[in-house]
């Protein structure tokens, strides 16, 4: 779906699926949709209707102002419990600056949500998901037994797994750097979560929460572990996490699960239908490309490919974008920074052409 | 009747499937899948129900063959219609089961 630039600076704080959805849509989540499905219908429809009324009212004022805004480089996390059921956000259990509660994910989830926010801050000055200070809003215990955590346009979502093969989603830090990342990219380059415009957005959702984990453990190209979900999978699964960016199709290999379906190269591509066309099957090759071109580079990882990636990201990747376009984009930003005949342009050259994209 | 099921997408992107053949069940199950399928006016639903762009959220197919019919449906978790829910719920058991 194309992103709408025009609600960019609103989405954020006051409608929270109104640029994701088109408002017929919404109408029709009324009219059809579950409770669920109805309630945030419902409240895009009242947010876009009051934030219809505050624009005419607050005119030219300052946006920040108008919005009552964070101040930069201050968070804003709340966390919310649905007690195993499905309405959204739930009950509010904890709030910025309150002390841990005890429920583990309650407080992985502020934590995790927090690390989230210091490092967009602090490595490329951004402040929160939209740039504009949005609110951190989590809710933990989703459903019964739910084996997932996503990103509902607005906020985040963890089940807490079905304790068998899962354990809670909130267990790992790269998934909670993974589900705002989507958020990131919903506001920056709003690649359509279908085929390879839609593989590229989930490895940037795994790029960048790899990078927080790995920054978080202070650890370097060379030290981490390059694994997503390590430690959600139960030691019953015979496998150390759900995707590897080191080494796509290795990270599981189970009677149950069955093996880790991510292609290293272009050359084993899926190109079925499931999975909105492979998207978290096929970000197996982006995923590997960074890996190596961070890896080439050397240091924290963060610092040079995770910053061309950035770039990418929110200024020069568009909604189709597609892999090779992506490799392209990175190699030019690449020459960009460090220059024309600079080992890092070579570094992500050499990357992509590894994987098969150029 | 054949019932065919696949979740896909979430988090983890596992596909899960399973197929069951009504002639393989004991004839209580098979009249609860036929009441299932029936009170989701299954033949009725379109063959793509569209989604709302939320990343991560599961995506089903399911298929269902009986007699002369054949219908396909794809859903995404987030716009599931709530007389489809049992059905899939049944489905998601069976594939846990199997």
């Amino acid at each position: 779906m194309a992103r709408n630039k025009r609600c960019k600076p609103l989405l954020n704080h006051v409608c929270p699926i109104c640029c994701i959805l088109p408002p017929h849509m919404n109408d029709q989540i009324v009219l059809n949709g579950d409770s669920t499905q109805k309630e945030w219908a419902l409240q895009s429809i009242r947010a876009s209707e009051q934030f219809r009324e505050r624009r005419t009212i607050v005119g030219a004022l300052n946006l920040n102002a108008a919005f009552n805004l964070a101040t930069v480089g201050e968070k804003r996390r709340t966390i919310f419990d649905a007690s195993t059921g499905t309405d959204l956000p739930g009950k509010r259990v904890r709030g910025e600056g309150d002390p841990p509660t005890g429920d583990v994910m309650v407080d992985e989830a502020y934590d995790g949500s927090g690390a989230t926010y210091d490092f967009f801050y602090d490595i490329f000055e951004r402040n929160s998901i939209d740039g504009l200070g949005m609110r951190l809003d989590s809710t933990v215990h989703f459903d019964q037994k739910y084996d997932n955590a996503f990103w509902n346009g607005s906020q985040m979502v963890y089940g807490d797994g079905d304790g068998e093969l899962f354990n809670r989603f909130t267990i790992s830090i790269d998934i909670i750097g993974h589900e705002l990342t989507h958020g990131v990219t919903q506001h920056e380059a709003g690649l359509v979560y279908k085929g390879q415009p839609g593989a590229l957005n989930e490895s940037m959702s795994d790029v960048f929460g790899s990078l927080i984990k790995q920054r978080t453990l202070n650890q370097t190209a060379e030290e981490a572990d390059w694994l997503i979900g390590a430690g959600l999978l139960t030691d019953k699964v015979d496998g150390t996490a759900l995707r590897s960016m080191k080494a796509p199709g290795t990270a599981y290999d189970d009677k149950v699960l069955g093996k880790d379906p991510q292609p290293a190269d272009m050359s084993k591509i899926y190109t079925g239908k499931a999975d909105n066309e492979g998207v978290h099957i096929n970000s197996g090759i982006p995923n590997r490309a960074f890996y190596l071109a961070a890896s080439e580079m050397g240091g924290y990882a963060w610092e040079k490919a995770g910053k061309i990636w950035y770039i990418a990201l929110c200024d020069r990747l568009r909604s189709q974008s597609n892999f090779k376009r992506a490799a392209n984009l990175t190699v030019t930003i690449a020459g960009e920074l460090y220059g024309p005949d600079s080992a890092e342009k070579k570094a992500v050259e050499k990357a992509w052409k590894t994987v098969g994209v150029v | 009747m054949r019932v065919t099921f696949e979740r896909s997408g979430g988090f983890a992107g596992l596909i899960v499937t399973t197929s069951v053949d009504t002639a393989t069940l004991p004839a209580t199950e098979t009249e609860h899948l036929q009441q299932l399928v029936q009170s989701a006016n299954f033949f009725g639903l379109p063959a793509e129900i569209p989604a709302a762009a939320q990343p991560d959220r599961f995506q089903y197919e399911i298929t269902v063959e009986d007699g002369n019919q054949h219908h396909t449906v794809r859903v995404g978790e987030a716009s599931v219609p709530e007389s489809l829910r049992p059905l899939l719920n049944w489905c998601m058991e069976k594939a846990r089961g199997s």
